[in-house]
């Protein structure tokens, strides 16, 4: 199916549920608010001329810079292998305690992807069975690919010119 | 009084925990799972990652779109121009540049060039683990011809950095193309060569056959994808599915198994060596002429010698250099087909020249949760068999 196919089908099996579409270079996208989104995954995994068996990713996205309200975006992607189409579902999370349902129970492909976007960005899976961090170290503070986590280098430890390089640098004014 | 009386050996419900990795020589890499073992059998396998976790995707937000290019690199070590290729088809997808043919079939080689000598480093690694010392050594030898190619082609033995956003980095040389007849003149008998080692050892079969069975709803449920999902059954491969770059124009065979154990693995990925040298040939009997990248000077930089008598080609240089190519605002994804399955970018773009998000879908990260799952109740000796079947490369799976 093509993209306008697919979104007729999702919008007439699912009136109310699909706060709005899109069709970014062909690509059928549709936006679901986190509370309905268990229901219109089960829907297009169920439905026979949809058909989206394979969960290919979960991405998660923050539009601090770009000041969207909400603030955090859980970026479903899914594809059919019998018909060879595709659809992304775009989950709008808010600021206040950031929190989507699992789509696990579905798709087992989807623990890992979930358990790194509350990893990278603190968005709590609600009823994940492993809900820890995945990538970062278990004590680790914050959450790196949020807007607001600053690119920073770490302070090196120890190093065998460290007083003559500080020395230079102090001494050199940076030539940008 | 017996052992058994005295309670000693009561051990019904005791298991142990025994780690394994990220130091061991077959996790390839730095993998690390935690077996609880019933004697010999894996009750559960937990996986633990993140031991190579260098942060490209947070580096790659605040860096130009051609910089990052050098970075997807690193990601799937053992695929530099799949990576490059998923990152620069998501950017021009954005862009809506169109590409020349030259262009188009100068990346289909680079990516089958790569698929041959990444599936070389998995047979041989794979083969080493279970114990044929052999192969290893055979693989290394043929995947050293890629890599002077790859060298001829680029300066760059691994890390070739050759597919650009628009084209390619520069022309196929003579050299290079002839490099290339050789190679594929030479390379069918030595996978026969390979095949002759393993495919009807008995040893072999023993080890892998029945082992780490996958059915095609698992495969599917648990999103593996490539190879590892083609040997259970499933006739799914994005060359074919969604081509990209021109591969509707080859000619090859998809090679699919219904077994879903490790030793269809191994055949389908031996197949494919065959199928992507098939690939190279058509492309290079009828390599198109004209541009190895686009003409348009917002995107690729002008030819040099125009830089003396143009003074427009001079301002588009001047400000692609320093500037680099701002991409309009949107999001996309683009799979494409890497040699451990779907490799693809989701890119956010907020219109300038940095990318606002890059994610990157790795198909080894993706597979780490079905792979444990076929570890339990297998024995602890093929646990390192599993691991090599599903052919996981950390650099991707950490990012």
């Amino acid at each position: 199916m093509t993209g306008e196919e697919i979104i007729a089908t999702v919008k007439a099996g699912l009136p109310d549920t699909i706060q709005d579409t899109a069709l970014p270079q062909g690509d059928a996208v549709i936006f679901v608010a986190p509370d309905c989104l268990q229901k219109v995954a089960a829907f297009l995994k169920d439905d026979p001329s949809l058909k989206f068996d394979y969960l290919s990713d979960v991405s998660g996205v923050d539009y601090l810079i770009e000041e969207r309200e909400p603030r955090f975006e859980a970026v479903y992607l899914l594809y059919s292998i019998d018909h060879s189409h595709s659809i992304r579902i775009r989950v709008g999370i808010e600021e206040e305690n950031p929190s989507v349902p699992t789509v696990s129970e579905l798709w087992k492909g989807a623990l890992y992807p979930e358990q790194e976007l509350f990893d990278m960005f603190g968005i709590h899976i609600e009823g994940h069975p492993r809900m820890e961090r995945l990538i970062m170290p278990k004590d680790w503070v914050g959450h790196p690919l949020r807007k607001d986590y600053p690119l920073t280098t770490e302070p090196v430890a120890f190093s065998y010119n460290r007083d003559f390089k500080s020395e230079l640098v102090k001494s050199k004014p940076p030539t940008r | 009084m017996s052992v058994t009386e005295q309670g000693l050996l009561e051990r019904d419900k005791d298991t142990m925990t025994l780690n394994m990795g990220p130091q061991h020589p077959s996790t390839h890499g730095v993998f690390r799972v935690i077996l609880e073992m019933d004697g010999e059998v894996v009750e559960t396998a937990e996986p633990e990652i993140g031991y190579l976790h260098t942060g490209i995707e947070k580096t790659s937000e605040n860096k130009r779109y051609v910089h990052v290019i050098p970075m997807t690199d690193r990601l799937d070590y053992l695929n530099p121009p799949g990576n490059n290729l998923a990152f620069c088809l998501a950017t021009e997808k954005l862009l809506g540049v169109e590409i020349p043919e030259r262009a188009q079939a100068l990346r289909v080689i680079m990516c089958e060039l790569a698929r041959i000598a990444s599936h070389l480093v998995w047979l041989g690694t794979h083969a080493l683990d279970i114990g044929a010392m052999t192969v290893f050594l055979y693989c290394w030898r043929e995947r050293e011809m890629v890599l002077d190619l790859n060298e001829e082609i680029s300066g760059v033995r691994m890390m070739t950095s050759y597919i650009r956003i628009g084209g390619v980095a520069k022309d196929a040389t003579r050299p290079w193309l002839d490099g290339i007849r050789d190679f594929i003149d030479y390379f069918p008998a030595k996978v026969d060569e390979y095949e002759s080692l393993l495919t009807k050892n008995p040893i072999w079969m023993d080890r892998t056959q029945g082992i780490g069975v996958f059915s095609r709803e698992e495969a599917i449920n648990w999103s593996l994808s490539g190879p590892a999902l083609r040997a259970s059954g499933v006739n799914w491969d994005i060359r074919k599915s969604r081509p990209y770059s021109g591969y509707e124009k080859y000619g090859f065979e998809v090679p699919v198994y219904q077994g879903g154990d490790i030793y269809d693995r191994y055949r389908v990925r031996v197949e494919e060596m065959r199928q992507s040298r098939e690939i190279i040939n058509q492309a290079i009997q009828k390599l198109p002429t004209g541009d190895y990248k686009t003409p348009d000077n917002k995107v690729s930089l002008p030819p040099r010698e125009t830089l003396h008598t143009s003074m427009e080609a001079l301002i588009h240089h001047f400000k692609l250099v320093s500037e680099g190519v701002s991409v309009p605002k949107g999001e996309t994804y683009v799979p494409i087909e890497g040699p451990r399955g779907e490799v693809g970018f989701y890119i956010v773009s907020d219109g300038t020249n940095v990318p606002y998000r890059v994610k990157l879908r790795a198909p080894s990260f993706m597979a780490i949760p079905g792979m444990c799952q076929m570890m339990t109740g297998c024995y602890i000796a093929d646990v390192v068999g599993i691991i090599g079947s599903i052919d996981i490369v950390m650099g991707e799976v950490d990012r």
